[in-house]
């Protein structure tokens, strides 16, 4: 049961990574890719009508993680105290931008929207990819199960590290980097015109910026640790993760070899879900590493809620996720193929 | 505001008692400032949704254009609301981990169903409807439309039911184990989410949000009518805001906020006594219409009593025995009486003065002169804010009335922040919101007047021209 609910955390903060992911990539290009206050407002109507559907998976999860490992929940949202009210008041402000923005015409109020939509996304995609390094690397967790992280402290990966350090912060500009291109490829299958030809382009150069910088990451990470990668070659569900990955690098090859637009989108989806979720196999059934002292880490049974609670949970969140999907498949209907901004516009007729 | 008034008189009280560096004072102040604010959104999107329900099907049913153009207006408002309410509400799910984490360690396994069966079963259900609800009348066509409003409808109601199980727990918890370690575990599911508490709680203030939605809409129709302007839409809004805004006011008194009363009485009697400010136990126990609780006296000041109505109130006869707060050891009283008592008594009052407020209103349109009565249209359009203060009013009275648990007779507030925040952290991160805040709520207040002061499109809504090519 407890492996089943690690699994589920995993799912959920894995798609919501992937489905915001293109929030974020589309954030931290519209300034690129769209130079004019109508093109921005095409990018503003890709993300469009479900943005709060994608955000939602991230309240899902911190639900269902408060449910099922309560003891997690509470030792690192404590202990990322500034870092996640930070990310609080980005997504505030990145959901304010894509409301209000377009709700006046005056060049200089959506100009400053669409600067904090775009800083906003950034900041996030830094923080997310610091904590994915966090997750990694570790954290000072202390005898009795907590921490408190600051920002930084001396930039080392063990003792009394912080929220950035040598190796966490290669990995969020890692995460910014891939995030930027699955949002450049979702900008390409949903716009037309310009924008979707400097983002066609723009998707082509920053896949092939990806490789070396996976290389490097992967290096780090062993470096950091390798209890990983050795997670990977003994737990056989890895090796499938892994060849997601594999087939959705082929699908980006070839999609973008031959502008298939929906494959290369479907390859960038899978391949960040395929890592997202090859890194959370080979750290179970490690939930927090300690950087202190690595008898103190905390595994999913050491945080787990007790099972039958955990039984109880998965009799409604079955029929729950199946519902989800189905109103999303209802919507994605009507809002199918590229974006036309007089249909679509966020600008309220 | 209401609230600012409470975090003065709250950091007051606690100022002189304990340091600023307290960080359980600080981390109350958080959450309360926090879910105050938030709940002012949420009502009005709970209050106004089954008017665009209603307005969408008397547009299917009759096919007449007023009714889809009082949808269109009112979506744009509500779209405004609900951003606000799901930006402000982020926050709210992630401070159980952030600033309550002892607690949330504590009762995880139990509050969190709620909490991850609200994102799960409501969330998902009215993000995936809300933008089509907004801006998709063109894609989906009007028997889509309608049902998509019924889905965001059904959602957001939905979700204010989850929250209310969530919170009816910590006030009467039932459906629990307490398990090997001393943490919480959910043992009967159905008790848990059938909880009596939820039931009435939830009946009482949904009621209150359909009482917030009435009176909005309500003022909206008379500042046109006073204005004589989009007269056909000022009919259409005050006709219904005032018949829906006269039931659910008369609802959320009786039996709704008097079932709510009895409940407090039978499982919280502490905070019964305390809401009433009754020190000395009694039969015949009176309500006070006015009255200033001295609590260092521990007696009321200059009340003016009616006899025996709350022993009435709260147990159905005249000679019920009503508990003072005497009976209870003083570290199981609500640690801020004055204002729990002020917050109860003001809600009751302002409860009063809308029933009869609509009562006047249904009057008035029932002898058609609904919109030649000056006064009451200027009446109606001045009363909107008071629906947001008796709503907050509410809940300081239940959160408050609470204290000092967090889970009732379980866990106390005391133990059940993170240990790990400091007072500086919190209290920087509060003022970080509290600006924040401000902000959203200046943007909020300037482009909803701006809407309102536009008004409803005239026939035929235009494209945008905002957004036509350059
Ligand atoms: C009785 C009503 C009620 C109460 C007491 C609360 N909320 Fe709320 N909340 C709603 C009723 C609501 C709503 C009407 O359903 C909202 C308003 C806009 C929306 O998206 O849903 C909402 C929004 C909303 C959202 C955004 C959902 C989204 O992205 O669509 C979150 C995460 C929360 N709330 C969480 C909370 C938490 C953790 C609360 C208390 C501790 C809380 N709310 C109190
Ligand atoms: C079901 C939803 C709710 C839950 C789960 C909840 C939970 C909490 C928690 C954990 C605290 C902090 C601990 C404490 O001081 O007791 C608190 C305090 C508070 N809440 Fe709520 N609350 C809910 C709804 C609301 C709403 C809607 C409001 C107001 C609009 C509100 C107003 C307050 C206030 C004013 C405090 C501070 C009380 C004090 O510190 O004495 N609550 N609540
Ligand atoms: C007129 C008679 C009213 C009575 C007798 C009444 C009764 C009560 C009581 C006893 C509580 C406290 C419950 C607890 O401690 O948990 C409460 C809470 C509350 N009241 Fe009222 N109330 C009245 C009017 C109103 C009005 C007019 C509104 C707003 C429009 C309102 C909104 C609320 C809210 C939002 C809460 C907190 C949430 C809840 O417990 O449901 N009430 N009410």
């Amino acid at each position: 049961m407890i492996t089943l609910w690690y699994g589920i955390l995993a799912f959920m903060l894995t798609t919501y990574i992937v489905l915001d992911g293109r929030n974020f990539g589309a954030g931290i290009l519209h300034w690129i890719v769209a130079r004019n206050q109508n093109e921005r407002r095409q990018v503003i109507a890709a993300i469009g009508p479900l943005w709060s559907w994608h955000e939602v998976w991230l309240v899902g999860t911190g639900g269902v993680m408060v449910m099922a490992f309560p003891r997690l929940m509470s030792a690192s949202f404590s202990g990322c105290y500034l870092a996640l009210i930070l990310i609080l008041w980005c997504l505030l402000l990145r959901g304010i931008s894509i409301e209000v923005g377009g709700h006046m015409g005056d060049p200089l109020w959506q100009q400053f929207w669409d600067a904090i939509f775009a800083f906003s996304n950034v900041l996030l995609a830094v923080l997310f990819g610091a904590a994915l390094g966090n997750i990694a690397r570790g954290v000072p967790l202390a005898p009795d199960g907590t921490f408190y992280l600051p920002f930084f402290t001396n930039f080392g990966i063990r003792g009394n590290v912080g929220l950035l350090d040598w190796y966490t912060v290669p990995m969020a500009l890692f995460c910014v980097l891939i995030l930027t291109a699955h949002g450049a490829t979702y900008l390409t299958m949903k716009t037309a015109g310009a924008v979707h030809e400097r983002s066609a382009k723009l998707a082509r150069r920053l896949w092939v910026a990806v490789i070396p910088a996976f290389v490097v990451i992967t290096i780090l990470t062993w470096f950091v640790r390798p209890e990983l990668l050795e997670g990977i070659s003994v737990r056989p569900l890895a090796w499938l993760t892994l060849l997601i990955c594999l087939a959705s690098v082929y699908a980006i090859v070839t999609g973008l070899r031959h502008q298939r637009e929906h494959l290369t989108l479907l390859g960038s989806t899978f391949l960040l879900f395929g890592l997202l979720m090859t890194g959370a196999a080979a750290l179970f059934p490690v939930m927090l590493f300690s950087t202190i002292d690595p008898k103190l880490r905390l595994t999913a049974a050491d945080c787990a809620a007790p099972d039958s609670s955990l039984a109880i949970a998965i009799a409604w969140w079955i029929p729950a996720l199946i519902l989800a999907f189905s109103y999303l498949y209802i919507v994605q209907r009507y809002y199918a193929g590229k974006v036309n901004v007089s249909k679509d516009t966020q600008g309220f007729y | 505001m209401s609230t600012s008034v409470w975090l003065l008189s709250l950091s007051i009280k606690f100022g002189m008692q304990t340091s600023l560096t307290d960080p359980a004072l600080w981390h109350r102040i958080h959450f309360g400032f926090t879910i105050t604010y938030h709940y002012l959104f949420p009502q009005l999107t709970m209050g106004l949704v089954w008017f665009l329900v209603y307005w969408k099907w008397q547009a299917l049913r009759t096919g007449e254009e007023k009714y889809n153009r009082a949808a269109r207006f009112w979506a744009r408002i509500f779209g405004l609301n609900f951003a606000v309410g799901v930006v402000t509400g982020i926050p709210m799910e992630f401070q159980f981990g952030t600033n309550w984490a002892a607690f949330s360690k504590y009762s995880g396994a139990v509050i969190g169903q709620t909490l991850a069966m609200e994102g799960m079963f409501a969330f998902f259900l009215e993000s995936a409807f809300i933008g089509a609800l907004i801006w998709g009348e063109k894609r989906l066509g009007p028997r889509n439309h309608f049902l998509v409003a019924v889905g965001v409808a059904t959602g957001s109601w939905l979700s204010g039911g989850f929250i209310l199980v969530t919170n009816a727990f910590m006030q009467h918890p039932v459906g629990y184990a307490v398990g090997s370690n001393g943490t919480l575990a959910l043992a009967d599911v159905w008790a848990f989410l059938l909880n009596p508490w939820a039931l009435v709680q939830y009946a009482h203030n949904q009621c209150a949000a359909l009482v917030t939605g009435s009176f909005v809409i309500s003022a909206v129709g008379a500042f046109y009518a006073l204005r004589g302007k989009h007269s056909e839409q000022a009919r259409v809004y005050l006709n219904t805001g005032t018949l829906v805004g006269l039931v659910a006011s008369l609802l959320v008194a009786f039996p709704t906020g008097d079932a709510q009363a009895k409940m407090v009485g039978a499982h919280q009697p502490a905070a019964l006594a305390a809401m009433e400010g009754l020190f000395q136990g009694t039969r015949l126990a009176d309500v006070t219409v006015i009255g200033q609780p001295n609590v260092s006296e521990q007696r009321l000041e200059n009340p003016i009593p009616l006899p025996g109505l709350l022993s009435f109130l709260a147990y159905g006869t005249f000679q019920s025995y009503v508990r003072g707060l005497n009976e209870f050891p003083k570290d199981t009283w609500p640690d801020n009486l004055e204002l729990l008592y002020y917050a109860f008594h003001l809600m009751i009052t302002l409860g009063t003065i809308f029933i009869l407020i609509m009562a006047w209103a249904n009057w008035k349109r029932w002898r058609g002169r609904l919109e030649s009565s000056t006064a009451l249209l200027w009446v109606l359009m001045l009363a909107f804010p008071f629906p947001y203060i008796a709503n907050s009013l509410g809940w300081m009275t239940a959160e408050l009335g609470r204290q000092p648990w967090l889970v009732y007779g379980l866990f106390r507030t005391a133990n059940g922040y993170s240990q790990v925040v400091s007072a500086g952290d919190t209290i920087f991160t509060l003022i970080g919101f509290v600006g924040l805040y401000f902000v959203l709520g200046l943007l909020f207040l300037y482009l909803t007047g701006r809407e309102i002061y536009n008004g409803p499109h005239d026939p035929d809504p235009a494209p945008n021209p905002q957004v036509a090519p350059a």
